[in-house]
């Protein structure tokens, strides 16, 4: 797992409303999800698909006795399915736990609120239902994801609607 | 609802258990004391915490049912059926508050004055003990002379007629009927409530220790030292799986216990006379499961004292016992527990269940006139068949066994009946013992694994390589598969889940076809390869996966693999699978043409053809020679744990001994409640067998059939097992094979 190393470092602000984002990276974009979201990262793993399962399904995986039902990152934002093992972000939702599907997990980045910037208003519709604004960080953007748009059983609700 | 008054009610809810329980003892034995003492003391303690907790109402009642039973424990009173009547009236009243208080929150406004002067009255010396002529003396005189108690509602029927129906408690021995009680006290000290949400918790952990486990294993056989360490790991983690398993377990004394006082109500009602007898209260099941089959056992409780038990009028004409029996037999067999409702009544009428059938359209009268006995006693599971000449309050409207097979199937279980005309009906619930873990045929498509539970499955076929093509029949676009002269509908796997995939199978390569019977829907499920059959962790699978409705669940494999759970029901519904009840009938009317065709299992043994009845058969089984065990000179199969005894009049084990390879083929076949195994050299087929009758008599004969235009003689089962367990019942064989263990 190799990360970026920009922007970690961001002093000089109030320490109290500094936010500690866990990066992961999807082909050239970074996202973040905010650390007190995660309860657990699980490395290279292979999900299993689940046929006729709705889209944004990455598959199962077993997780700590349980069978993790997994949201692929890459199919809610419309980007080409990736081959090879992929990391999983352990999520608690609304009806248990979920994995969150990416690429691959990069460092814990600690940013600051006077980076922000909230969604841009030429953001796909689709897209940005699922993205909560971005961290502009030294040398590239971090793009926040919504920890609750991205749960299944909301997913599941949305799409039957 | 305050954490305090929750905890109030379940121990309420326990206090009254208990208190049901001592009560339908104590009709057995009004002057034990001690059972009074422990009744008082559970209405004893609800008035003591109701008054705590500000529940006026409920108070109220209590005080007056305690006051009731003081006078019963000092011995001022004695105990007579009227009483106990009232007394359980008052546990009735009881529990209702109870219910409103967990519903609603709070106890309502209604009264319970009538209740409560019933139980005044009861108080009265008219019921004092007889033992004192003079206190018998004045009651007469305050009776008469009381204007109040002359007020009084007239009491139910049922209190008044002191010589009805008795309904007695289990008693095989007096010492098995004081046990519980004797438990009961102590059980309170040394067993703790546990969260059933914490115990599932533990219960996956254990899974998950469990994979670790393997994969520990796998990766240290090569190192001598790491597998002393990795051989006790793997044995701390069965026995701590077992013991989570068995934290889930309860008796089924649970459900049991609930008898008498239902037996007690409805042979009331009905003015029948029954003794109730139980039988194997301790064996266990899994939580859950004791819940789900609660409902339908009461159902076939109640079904049998309507139906089965005649009145006691009818029984003595009949020359049988005025007082019918009414057995409750619980038993764990295998991986299943067996539950019996059997009774000595009437039987069912096989020609009032053909009347009916045809009356209700659920069968044409054509039809109904080929059915064979067997056939028709299946129809009683038919939705909106009811034989209760006259709809009663019991049962009789038309939801009857149709529901308790319904609900029995959907925990994986099934449902048997046997019926003799003139000597009673059992009806057999088969349930798994837990529900967490289930036996799976783990089946192959699209590069995947998939779990198949196996009480759906009927069997399996294969197809070989560039078969496909001729055995696989279609009507436009429905593949068909002819299964023994009938039409099964097939369903691709791998084209239900992936719509997309082109149409006919290839013809280079196996298929397997698994069929299945999902609530009474046949059809065959062709997959592309079958793995080992498993015992998997059912998982529950997220609610946005529901909406699929392939899947039931999803299990973590042997291998670590994860593999989903398919739904044979909702795959038959979206394939269009449909099978009625008319279809169902005439099914089985082609299956047997009349009661003249039953299928027959082709065996070979010691040279010669031989036959035993398809429905008897549970699993073939082919084991070597050396896993023969003797008892003395009978030849025992140790199955799945259980002692089977095996059937060799032919000699096959002998043969098989002298030959190159010792292997022989055992087919458990079931006879009455045992399993007997029958030694055989080859299976050979499945047939349907046409009677063979006697020339000039005209009489079938009872013992060959005519099967492939061949005469064969039928294996009779009932002659193996005179053979061999005539001497030695079902519980001495399993004490034989505890100690053989």
């Amino acid at each position: 797992m190799s990360g970026p190393v920009s922007g970690s470092k961001h002093q000089g602000k109030t320490t109290a409303a500094l936010l500690e984002v866990c990066s992961v990276r999807l082909d050239q974009t970074l996202f973040g999800v905010p650390i007190r979201h995660i309860l657990e990262i699980v490395g290279s793993t292979k999900p299993q698909p689940v046929p006729l399962a709705p889209g944004f399904v990455g598959g199962l995986v077993h997780y700590r006795g349980d069978v993790l039902t997994t949201v692929s990152l890459r199919q809610l934002l419309a980007m080409p399915p990736k081959e090879g093992a992929q990391d999983i972000l352990v999520m608690e939702g609304a009806a248990g736990y979920f994995g969150l599907l990416v690429d691959s997990v990069g460092e814990v980045l600690t940013v600051s609120p006077a980076d922000y910037e909230p969604n841009p208003s030429i953001l796909d519709e689709q897209h940005r239902a699922y993205l909560a604004g971005a961290y502009k960080l030294k040398d590239c953007l971090l793009v926040m994801l919504d920890p609750e748009r991205v749960d299944p059983v909301r997913l599941g609700a949305a799409q039957a609607a | 609802m305050d954490e305090l008054t929750r905890e109030f009610l379940i121990e309420s809810q326990e206090g009254l258990d208990r208190m049901e329980r001592c009560l339908t003892e104590l009709e057995e034995r009004p002057q034990d004391t001690g059972l009074l003492a422990d009744i008082f003391r559970s209405v004893h303690t609800i008035k003591g915490t109701t008054g705590f907790l500000g529940f006026k109402r409920l108070e109220k009642l209590a005080h007056a049912g305690e006051n009731l039973l003081g006078l019963l424990r000092d011995g001022k009173l004695a105990a007579n059926p009227p009483i106990i009547t009232g007394l359980l009236q008052l546990l009735d009243g009881l529990r209702a508050i109870l219910r409103m208080i967990e519903a609603e929150g709070g106890e309502g406004a209604s009264e319970d004055t009538a209740l409560i002067e019933k139980l005044e009255e009861l108080q009265a010396p008219a019921h004092a003990v007889a033992k004192h002529p003079e206190a018998a003396k004045t009651t007469a005189h305050t009776h008469a002379a009381s204007p109040a108690a002359t007020a009084l509602p007239p009491q139910p029927a049922a209190s008044a007629e002191p010589e009805g129906p008795a309904v007695s408690a289990p008693q095989s021995s007096e010492t098995e009927t004081a046990r519980p009680r004797a438990q009961a006290s102590s059980a309170a000290e040394s067993t703790l409530r546990v969260d059933v949400a914490l115990l599932n918790r533990m219960m996956n952990l254990v899974g998950e220790l469990v994979l670790t486990r393997n994969q520990v294993l796998q990766a240290t056989s090569g190192d001598p030292r790491m597998t002393l360490l990795s051989r006790r790991l793997d044995m701390v983690t069965a026995d701590l799986r077992e013991s989570v398993m068995k934290a889930r377990m309860q008796p089924v004394s649970n459900i049991f216990s609930k008898m008498p006082r239902i037996v007690r109500d409805v042979s009331q009602l009905l003015g029948r006379r029954v003794r109730l007898q139980m039988e194997g209260q301790e064996t266990e099941l899994d939580k859950s499961l004791i819940e789900a089959i609660k409902d339908p056992l009461t159902h076939a409780v109640r079904n049998s004292l309507d139906h089965g038990i005649e009145p006691p009028e009818a029984r003595e004409a009949a020359g049988k016992d005025p007082e019918g029996t009414l057995k409750l037999r619980a038993v764990q067999e295998g991986s299943h527990v067996v539950i019996e409702v059997s009774d000595d009544g009437a039987g069912i009428a096989v020609d009032k269940v053909r009347n009916k059938a045809i009356e209700r359209g659920l069968i044409p009268a054509e039809r109904a006139a080929q059915m064979g006995e067997r056939e028709l006693l299946q129809l009683i599971f038919l939705p909106g068949f009811s034989t209760a000449a006259k709809v009663t309050s019991v049962s009789g409207r038309g939801v009857g066994m149709d529901v308790v097979r319904t609900n029995v199937e959907r925990i994986g279980g099934k449902v048997e009946i046997d019926s003799r005309a003139g000597k009673g009906a059992t009806l057999r619930l088969r349930i798994p013992l837990t529900l967490a873990i289930i036996p799976a045929l783990i089946v192959r498509s699209l590069g995947q694994s998939f779990a198949l539970p196996q009480g759906a499955l009927s069997e399996l076929v294969h197809i070989p390589p560039g078969q496909a093509a001729t055995a696989i029949e279609w009507i436009d676009d429905a593949p068909l598969y002819r299964l023994r002269g009938r039409l099964l509908p097939l369903v691709f796997l791998d084209k239900l889940l992936m719509p997309g995939r082109n149409g006919k199978p290839g013809a280079s390569r196996d298929h397997f076809i698994a069929v299945l019977d999902a609530d009474g829907r046949c059809f065959g499920l062709v997959v592309d390869g079958l793995a080992d059959p498993e015992e998997i962790v059912v998982k529950p699978l997220s609610p946005a996966l529901k909406g699929v409705g392939f899947y039931s669940g999803a299990t973590v494999l042997g291998n670590a693999d994860l593999a989903l759970i398919l739904d044979p029901g909702s795959i038959a519904m979206k394939a269009g699978v449909i099978m009625t009840a008319e279809e169902e009938a005439l099914r089985a009317v082609d299956d047997i043409k009349g009661a003249t065709r039953i299928e027959y299992l082709l065996v070979e043994a010691g040279g010669r053809q031989a036959a035993v009845p398809l429905a008897d058969v549970l699993r073939i089984e082919q084991v070597p020679l050396s896993r023969i065990e003797y008892i003395g000179y009978r030849p025992v199969l140790n199955f799945e744990g259980h002692l089977l005894p095996v059937e060799d009049s032919a000699g096959v084990l002998t043969a098989a001994a002298d030959g190159p390879n010792p292997q022989i083929v055992v087919v458990v076949c079931r006879e009455g409640n045992r399993h007997v195994g029958i030694a055989v050299t080859h299976v050979l087929d499945v047939a349907a067998g046409i009677d063979l009758f006697e020339a000039g008599t005209g009489q079938a004969a009872s013992s060959v059939t005519l099967l492939k235009e061949r005469v064969t003689g039928i294996i009779d089962l009932d002659s193996v097992a005179a053979l061999l367990a005539g001497v030695l019942q079902e519980t001495e064989w399993n004490q034989m094979a505890e100690a053989v263990r």
